[in-house]
């Protein structure tokens, strides 16, 4: 093409030319060199590397794919990491494995005066944190003071605190709260307890990454953290039930999920916790030589809610909804077009519950409807209601609202989530066949997130993760449970509002007795069905997996027929038990590994890689200048 | 993915614009290369910063999701970083903030985004580094041969192969990698950069990386090695047609040495300076294969900062991947400069 | 004495462009293959287009259908079904459409914008020219996926934004070529001679360049098509595709999500790859035929 000559002898270039090709053969060589050793140490281990020195140094490995927000208890508000939080900390009481009823945690009994608004909570003598500092009311206290001094600290648990009006420690074994109101609910559950003489101390406690050899009070404390790629856990020996049987609990991140099966099968995880395996993965694994599937019962509902009417905290009208859904009778009609067991059946394949009330099935004092005030799969009466409603159908088979404009109605579903566009699928024509046109938005999560709380949908798939007290799931259904304009502040659920259901919200709240509760509750939700705002489908059921030639003995919670991970509780993972002396990998996770890729190796491959390319140009140039004599 | 014509248009068109006979000094050069760069950047910076903004919603709603916060709180958070100033002041100070090295907080992750891209981008590097050095290697050996042996068995096998290999999409191709070889076969481990929970170090630990570097590097190797052993080939093809070379064959000079000391150096300029010029791009497959392998680089927290969205990250690499496009580009008009035939050899 | 018929410039010049296409027809033909993918290619467009004749797309409905999840091939349904129950095979056929679609109206989107500004870049001098390369240059220099992904998600999900993204992402490429192309034909004498008789810059550009271009840039895309497929793909299993339309991207994305690869489906997870691996290779097989007979010094190769 386009080059001058420039000189050297011929004898130079032949060594040259020679040599060239040699490096680069060599090149070649050692990568498939690399390559045979590789798979050589690899198939040969069917089993890890090291050998356990200690048969008792047993790390429980968990596949995970969700990201973690923070591991600090008080800003922690994703599943994944609230889940490690009840590892680490305990709160004043506890949900039992075998029926989420209340028993002792870090306190062993408690008592409530006459009007209900004074709890008395005894912390036993002897208790200490992981640490060995002695666990007392003291910590309590402090707890409960600093989240409702410091508006930074409410992020997590902040509204379980809205009651309390007041927190001391007379002494050291005695915690007594001052409500606001009585309540039914027990004050003492579910908000972590941290220990005063470590958190009293540190300047910015909202920031605070609580993740390097965290001290708590659960069975199994914070070791280390990789941020995306694992969280170490280890046995907490001195936990006051008794130290866990395995030696640690090390999270894995897979983000694909194959991989993660894959992982199972392999053994590099031993068990798939609640909520990520989907059917045909799940019925794959089921039946496979050591390893153990266990369906559980879910405590999440999935629904597709409607909009009603979503109005803002001072009552202006909020977001686009189509105000053809304000009619009850056509909400009510959409529920009957939908096959709730054909969605059952086809898109989770029967692997849960179907739906009734937000209430799920594994709370059975709390869970149900009535049979007679269930609204059937019945297209007909639908076309029906809807006729006799006012809602002609037009030529195209679509119907007219009041104002002769034909009725198309949006539905919003979570792209992360591939059951709802599969559902979607199975809406859109049912729902053709009653006359009312569906176009389908899928968006992420967060923006779902913003487009329901404004009010801007027409229907939209939602479900929530219900823990053992209804109160919360009742509570973001009341009148008073609206956002502000913009967005923020309340949760709702429907943003829907009844003065039947308030009173009935305002008695389950105070209520002692617990069969008058349970009626009270039941009749709440069953206010909620009746007003069709919030089609319950199912409760999948969480789907889990594990090696059970490698562990075994997990609670579950409940006891019959539940959940090993994702409990209200640590029970699953406290109780795991080895199998045999196998190890499963490496030991003192004190030890273990730091951020995973180090600036130091970042910076020596870009190194290598500078150095590559200036060999390749190098070598070019030089071939170039020796070999350009012979051109003339 | 640029095809074969592409790339020797590219080439064409640079030399086109060099086609002056003596080309400016080094320091104009590099100047007006260098300047193309920043110019380039810059823009890179403002698309990253408006596209973003353009997107509905409040970041600060997006932050306090699902907590019980009052309306003046999340002014306050708003105020905090700066969102309730003109779009603007914003911009300066998201200019401001990319000197000093800062490029906001994750929704996802509440840390420093210059952090989380800190810590990944190493994996990244490391990827696709490894993958660029063995396509490079594989495909001008394979090309070269190919167009020594032209019409041969061996060059259409290697050409219809490398034709496949560039049609397929790189994601399906690791999915079935990692079920086949992760999966069914269990050679190699099924994700991640190490053996969780290990604390191998030394040569253990590099065994260990390299073991779960297998697979995504096959992976990146067989999707691009195609288009360095096309353009070597055609390259390569040309050349051995060229005058001096009849010349040579003329002078009595065997085969074999013709191609080895004179058509394969010479096709070896076009192809570097082009090696260089697509290096970048492969940073763009390291999205799909990083989100198959679990691998935990630049492209696997683009992929997760893709589901919330979390604007700042999605931003910060952004701005990342193309700057590393961007000083490749640059690089690669350096090297043409340097191996630019018409200077004289010194 | 020979009687001379005396033909209009107008059939002059189409019997000549006839002519011409003969030639490149010829040409064309003589790359294996290019026949070949060229072949096949016509079947599969064929098959597109006359899906809704073959299968009407009531099959495809989820609550009409009577297949049993998850089925391996039978007779009846001979790529097994998917987990709706669908078959596989009319999926396959369906998602064609999809997939061709989005993959041509993305090139031509990439093949207007880029004509367009490369004969501008080439044509126009001073300023402008300079404003227009920078914008070329950068767009060439952005990683393509990445900024996919961006555009992808500022704005909604679905297929006018994966066109958008793809057409947006590869343009800048046939603006190259077409720049290189429109200052090679300007330098020409024709040209100077009609800029001397009073040309406009519109004339200039479409009479003159825009045929001379056309070629090229007809060559270059058939290769571009390919790319926009796989694009479209990789775009729909990253979740940025719309799903409630059966593409070959959307396939592979529902058999992830519905763990068909863990569960061993290879139905519905390798057919719709294959199908894209073999029309992407006939588009290249296809481009680069006629690359070699726009460009006769890349010809048997």
């Amino acid at each position: 093409m386009f080059f001058t000559p420039s000189g050297t002898t011929p004898s130079q270039t032949e060594f040259g030319a020679r040599r060239g090709y040699r490096r680069v053969a060599t090149a070649i060589a050692l990568a498939a060199a690399l390559t045979v050793p590789t798979l050589a140490a690899s198939s040969a281990q069917a089993t890890p590397i090291r050998s356990a020195a200690d048969p008792a140094d047993t790390v429980l490995k968990v596949a995970t794919s969700a990201d973690i927000d923070t591991l600090n208890p008080f800003t922690a508000i994703l599943a994944s990491s609230t889940g490690i939080m009840a590892l680490q900390y305990e709160s004043l009481t506890a949900y039992s494995a075998k029926d989420n009823s209340i028993v002792p945690g870090i306190a062993s009994k408690w008592s409530t005066s006459k009007d209900g608004k004074t709890w008395t909570f005894t912390i036993p003598k002897g208790r200490v944190w992981s640490d060995g500092k002695p666990q007392t009311a003291d910590d309590v206290a402090w707890t409960f003071d600093a989240i409702k001094k410091d508006p930074q600290l409410q992020q997590a648990n902040g509204g379980l605190l809205e009651s309390v009006k007041d927190v001391t420690a007379p002494d050291k074994q005695t915690v007594v709260l001052t409500l606001a109101a009585a309540q039914a609910s027990n004050p003492g559950a579910e908000l972590p307890i941290v220990p005063e003489h470590i958190w009293k101390d540190i300047k910015d406690p909202a920031n605070f990454a609580n993740d390097k050899n965290s001290v708590g009070s659960g069975p199994f404390t914070i070791s280390s953290y990789s941020e995306g790629q694992s969280v170490v856990l280890k046995a907490n020996k001195r936990f006051w039930r008794g130290a866990p049987k395995i030696s640690g609990i090390t999270y894995v991140y897979y983000k694909n999920t194959d991989a993660q099966v894959q992982a199972l099968k392999t053994g590099e995880v031993d068990i798939i916790p609640a909520n990520n395996l989907v059917a045909a993965q799940y019925n794959s694994l089921k039946g496979q030589t050591g390893i153990t599937v266990n369906p559980g019962v879910g405590r999440r509902y999935t629904s597709l809610n409607m909009n009603s009417g979503a109005i803002d905290s001072t009552g202006a009208p909020l977001g686009d909804g189509n105000p053809v859904l304000k009619d009850v009778r056509v909400r009510t009609a959409i529920q009957e077009a939908i096959d709730n067991k054909t969605l059952f059946s086809k898109v989770l394949q029967g692997l849960g519950v179907q739906g009734q009330t937000e209430e799920p099935p594994v709370y059975p004092e709390y869970f149900g409807i009535d049979k007679k005030d269930m609204i059937p799969f019945d297209p007909k009466a639908a076309n029906a209601q809807l006729d006799k409603a006012g809602y002609p159908k037009g030529a195209d088979g679509i119907r007219t609202d009041k104002s002769g404009k034909p009725i198309s109605l949006r539905l919003l579903g979570r792209s992360t989530d591939p059951t709802h566009a599969q559902m979607a699928e199975y809406i859109k024509p049912w729902l053709k066949d009653i006359g009312i046109d569906v176009t389908l938005t899928l968006e992420s999560s967060n923006q779902v997130n913003d487009d329901s709380t404004l009010g801007k949908y027409d229907m939209y798939f939602t479900g929530f993760g219900i823990g053992p007290d209804p109160d919360f799931q009742l509570s973001i259904n009341t009148c008073k449970s609206r956002p502000n304009a913009d967005g923020s502040g309340a949760l709702s659920e429907s943003n829907w509002c009844s003065p039947e259901f308030d009173k009935l919200y305002k008695a389950q709240h105070t209520e002692l007795d617990p069969d008058k509760r349970a009626a009270l509750v039941k009749q709440a939700f069953g206010v909620i069905y009746k007003a069709a705002v919030n089609d319950v489908i199912w409760y999948a059921s969480p789907l889990e997996a594990y090696r059970s030639d490698r562990f075994t003995g997990f609670d579950k919670q409940p006891a019959k027929n539940g959940v090993i991970t994702s409990q209200n509780g640590y029970w699953g993972y406290y109780s795991a038990t080895p199998v045999g002396t196998k190890s499963s990998g490496s030991t003192d996770a004190s030890a273990a590994t730091s951020a995973a890729f180090p600036a130091w190796a970042t910076v020596l491959i870009v190194v290598v890689i500078v150095l590559i390319l200036g060999l390749i140009v190098l070598l070019v140039v030089r071939r170039r200048r020796v070999t350009s004599d012979d051109r003339e | 993915m640029t095809a074969t014509l592409d790339a020797t248009e590219s080439l064409q068109q640079i030399t086109q614009e060099e086609s002056r006979p003596r080309a400016a000094s080094w320091p104009r050069y590099i100047a007006r290369k260098g300047g193309g760069a920043l110019i380039s950047l810059g823009m890179v910076v403002l698309l990253g910063f408006f596209a973003f903004r353009i997107l509905p919603g409040d970041p600060a709603i997006s932050m306090t999701r699902g907590r019980r916060v009052s309306a003046e709180q999340v002014d306050q958070l708003r105020k905090e970083f700066g969102l309730d100033q003109p779009l603007i002041i914003q911009f300066f100070h998201f200019v401001g903030g990319l000197f000093r090295g800062d490029l906001g907080t994750s929704y996802t992750f509440h840390r420093p985004v210059a952090e989380l891209i800190g810590s990944h981008i190493g994996a990244t590097l490391l990827l696709t580094g490894t993958a660029a050095v063995l396509s490079i290697i594989l495909g001008l050996w394979l090309g070269q041969r190919a167009a020594w042996k032209r019409g041969s068995l061996f060059d259409k096998t290697q050409t219809g192969l490398a034709l496949i290999f560039w049609s397929v999409p790189t994601f399906w191709l690791g999915l079935i990698l990692l079920l086949l070889f992760g999966g069914f076969l269990q050679w190699f481990p099924t994700g991640g950069l190490v053996t969780p929970g290990s604390n191998e170090t030394g040569i253990a630990l590099v065994w260990d990386v390299i073991r779960h570097l297998v697979l995504p590097v096959v992976t990146m190797v067989a999707v691009v090695y195609a288009q360095y052993l096309m353009v070597m080939r055609a390259s390569l093809l040309e050349e051995m047609t060229a005058d001096y070379l009849t010349t040579a064959r003329a002078k009595g000079l065997k085969e074999d040495l013709v191609r080895r000391r004179h058509a394969v150096p010479n096709a070896l300029l076009p192809t570097v300076t082009l090696i260089f010029l697509t290096l970048g791009g492969l940073v763009g497959g390291a999205v799909t294969v990083e989100t198959v392998f679990s691998w935990p680089g630049l492209g696997y927290l683009t992929f997760q900062a893709l589901s919330a969205p979390d604007l700042p990250l999605l931003q910060g690499t952004f701005v990342v991947f193309s700057s590393i496009v961007i000083i490749m580009n640059f690089a690669a008009d350096l090297v043409y400069r340097v191996l630019d035939p018409r200077l004289k050899a010194s | 004495m020979t009687a001379v018929t005396v033909r209009s410039k107008r059939s002059i010049a189409a019997a000549r462009r006839r002519d011409r296409a003969v030639e490149v027809w010829r040409e064309f033909a003589r790359n294996r293959g290019g026949l070949v993918g060229l072949a096949i290619l016509l079947v599969v467009i064929l098959l597109a287009i006359c899906a809704p004749l073959i299968a009407p797309a009531t099959l495809l409905d989820v609550t009409k259908v009577d297949g049993l999840p998850n089925q391996a091939p039978t007779w009846q349904y001979p790529l097994g079904t998917d987990p709706a129950g669908r078959s596989v095979l009319l999926l396959l056929l369906w998602g064609s459409r999809i997939s061709l679609l989005v993959g041509f109206s993305a090139t031509i989107v990439s093949m207007v914008i880029g004509t367009l500004v490369g004969m501008s870049a080439g044509h126009f001098r001073g300023v402008g020219q300079a404003i227009i390369l920078r914008v070329i240059d950068f767009f060439l220099v952005v990683p393509s996926l990445v900024l996919a992904i961006v555009l992808s998600t500022v704005l909604s999900r679905g297929a006018i934004t994966i066109i958008i993204a793809i057409g947006l992402t590869s343009w800048a490429g046939t603006a190259r070529l077409v720049r290189s192309q429109t200052l090679t034909i300007e330098s020409r004498p024709y040209i100077e001679r009609s800029w001397a008789l009073g040309a406009g810059n519109a004339h200039i550009l479409g009479k003159h360049v825009l045929p001379a271009v056309l070629p090229l840039v007809l060559a270059h895309t058939t290769l571009t098509v390919g790319s926009a497929i796989i694009a479209e793909s990789t775009l729909s299993f990253l979740g940025l595709g719309d799903p409630t339309t059966v593409s070959w991207g959307t396939m592979l994305k529902s058999a992830l999500d519905t763990g068909a690869a863990t569960a061993g489906f290879w139905w519905y997870v390798l057919p719709p790859g294959i199908a894209i691996v073999l029309v992407v290779l006939c588009f290249t097989l296809v481009g680069r035929a006629f690359e070699a007979v726009i460009n006769p010094t890349l010809r048997g190769r």
